[in-house]
């Protein structure tokens, strides 16, 4: 039992896309449709403008509004605390999609099953780390258990100060920003 | 929005099935000459719950692909409103289905299971709000006056179809019932100012909800509000009704139930256009608040 979360650092994040298209080959997914969204935002005052880019993927909420509303029971999470979609159970009524904060949820367009980011779970428990930290050439990316004080995720959040997004909402999303 | 034209039918069509069937059984009960009308709210109910309900089951594609999935819908109760409301959905079904056959075969029901059909009724025009109301990603929806406004909308749509399909089969069927008349205008004038209450009370909410609600009054969804929504929806309704009631009080009826003798078909004209209109507002309505939805934002 682990309760996994990532930590992005929005600072060395470079906007390469190299995550968004690695999970997309993991997944089989086709090229409009992706788990990994990019937003950006101006920050400071002109003329000390700086664009902050934030790749935003399912936050495996620890009180996971999607799963709370998903009639079928087909969002769950699994015993280290990823949410995930059993696809056997899913009618596509994306209830879920209108309850993500984080407009997460990806319908795929083929099977009408609605799927998001998955935390790589198949190489997790290979005890390999998702995709999208394997991938990133600008090691924005640590993932790790965030029950274990001494994991480098653990630390690193306490380092560099990192917090989830929009914490206010009370969904306690699992992926800390550094930004 | 995830959710389009089609769930907007769903919940359009939902609320005018518990309408129907609330008018019908008020109608029974106040007036137990006005037959037509009883008979068409209990025959619409069930059809209209029927097609609404297909049409959700059309909108969840993957569990069009694999039906037997559509059981799991049943299963995270109480959590999920979603499945609250098929609870309520089915039950309501079968009370208003069997409550429709009788009323066919010209038999009555026993007075405790129209009750229960009156409750779940209630339940359904609810539930088509509480299942938006609840999401709380989406300000817009996310408000106690929106489940109000459905139920109202619900009410006023449902006395609009059966008074409408009413009058097809017989023509003074209606234009005697003054007091359905009056409750509908008040509906009208409520679902009015609930709209606007609503619009401002969320549109103060934050930043998200505020550019929802400019969105429906100034922005891209705007000529269909105002146009569509509280001109044809709602004032045009309201003032034709309205000038009815006035003049039939000016007539001085002595009993504004008995059918009078003299007038041939004088509301049949604006009674088409009053129910019509009044349709096409509830599902603007319902399409409105779907498309002008927006996702709280991240930063
Ligand atoms: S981010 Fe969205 S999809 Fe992921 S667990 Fe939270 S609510 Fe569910
Ligand atoms: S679309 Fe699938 S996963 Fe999402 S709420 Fe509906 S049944 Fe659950």
């Amino acid at each position: 039992m682990a309760r996994y979360g990532m930590l992005i650092d929005t600072k060395k994040c470079v906007e390469c896309f190299g995550c968004r298209v690695a999970c997309q080959m993991q997944n089989g997914l086709p090229p409009e449709e992706a788990f990994i969204h990019f937003y950006e935002k101006e920050t400071g005052t002109f003329p000390n403008v700086n664009i902050q880019i934030l790749p935003v993927q399912c936050q495996h909420c620890e009180n996971p509004p999607c799963m709370k509303n998903c009639p079928t029971g087909a969002t769950y999470k699994n015993k280290d605390g990823i949410v995930l979609v059993d696809e056997n159970k899913c009618i596509g009524c994306k209830y879920c999609v209108v309850s993500c904060p984080y407009q997460a949820r990806v319908p795929n367009h083929k099977t009408g099953v609605v799927e998001k980011c998955r935390f790589c779970v198949e190489e997790v428990e290979k005890g390999k780390a998702p995709i999208c930290v394997a991938t990133c050439v600008g090691n924005a990316r640590i993932f790790g258990d965030l029950d274990d004080p001494n994991s480098e995720i653990s630390r690193e959040i306490i380092k560099r100060k990192a917090i989830p997004l929009r914490a206010d909402l009370g969904t306690k999303p699992k992926i800390y920003y550094v930004r | 929005m995830a959710w389009g034209a089609i769930i907007s039918w769903y919940l359009f069509l939902a609320g005018v099935s518990a309408g129907a069937y609330l008018t019908a059984t008020y109608v029974g009960k106040k007036f137990p000459f006005a037959q037509t009308i009883r008979k068409t709210g209990y025959f619409l109910a069930p059809p209209l719950l029927a097609v609404g309900t297909l049409l959700l089951v059309f909108d969840a594609e993957a569990g069009l692909k694999h039906p037997l999935r559509f059981i799991y819908l049943l299963k995270n109760f109480p959590t999920s409103m979603m499945t609250d409301g098929t609870y309520i959905i089915s039950i309501f079904l079968i009370l208003n289905t069997y409550q429709g056959v009788m009323e066919y075969l010209g038999k009555s029901v026993n007075r405790w299971i129209t009750r229960l059909g009156v409750i779940f009724a209630i339940g359904t025009a609810a539930y088509t709000g509480l299942l938006i109301g609840v999401v709380k990603s989406i300000p817009l929806w996310n408000t106690s006056i929106l489940p109000v406004l459905f139920i109202v909308s619900a009410l006023s749509t449902g006395i609009a179809a059966t008074v409408l399909v009413s009058t097809f089969f017989n023509r003074q069927a209606c234009y005697n019932l003054l007091t359905v008349k009056k409750i509908h205008v008040s509906l009208i004038g409520i679902e009015l100012l609930l709209i606007f209450i609503m619009l401002y009370i969320t549109g103060s909410a934050n930043e998200v909800a505020y550019q929802s609600v400019m969105s429906l009054l100034v922005g891209e969804y705007s000529s269909l509000f105002w146009i569509g929504l509280i001109v044809v929806g709602l004032v045009i309704p309201f003032l034709i009704e309205g000038i009815e009631i006035y003049q039939h009080g000016l007539a001085t009826k002595p009993k504004y139930h008995e059918i009078s003798a003299t007038s041939s078909n004088p509301s049949f004209v604006p009674t088409l256009i009053t129910e019509s209109t009044v349709l096409i507002g509830g599902f603007i309505l319902r399409y409105l608040v779907l498309a002008a939805a927006m996702t709280i934002t991240l930063f």
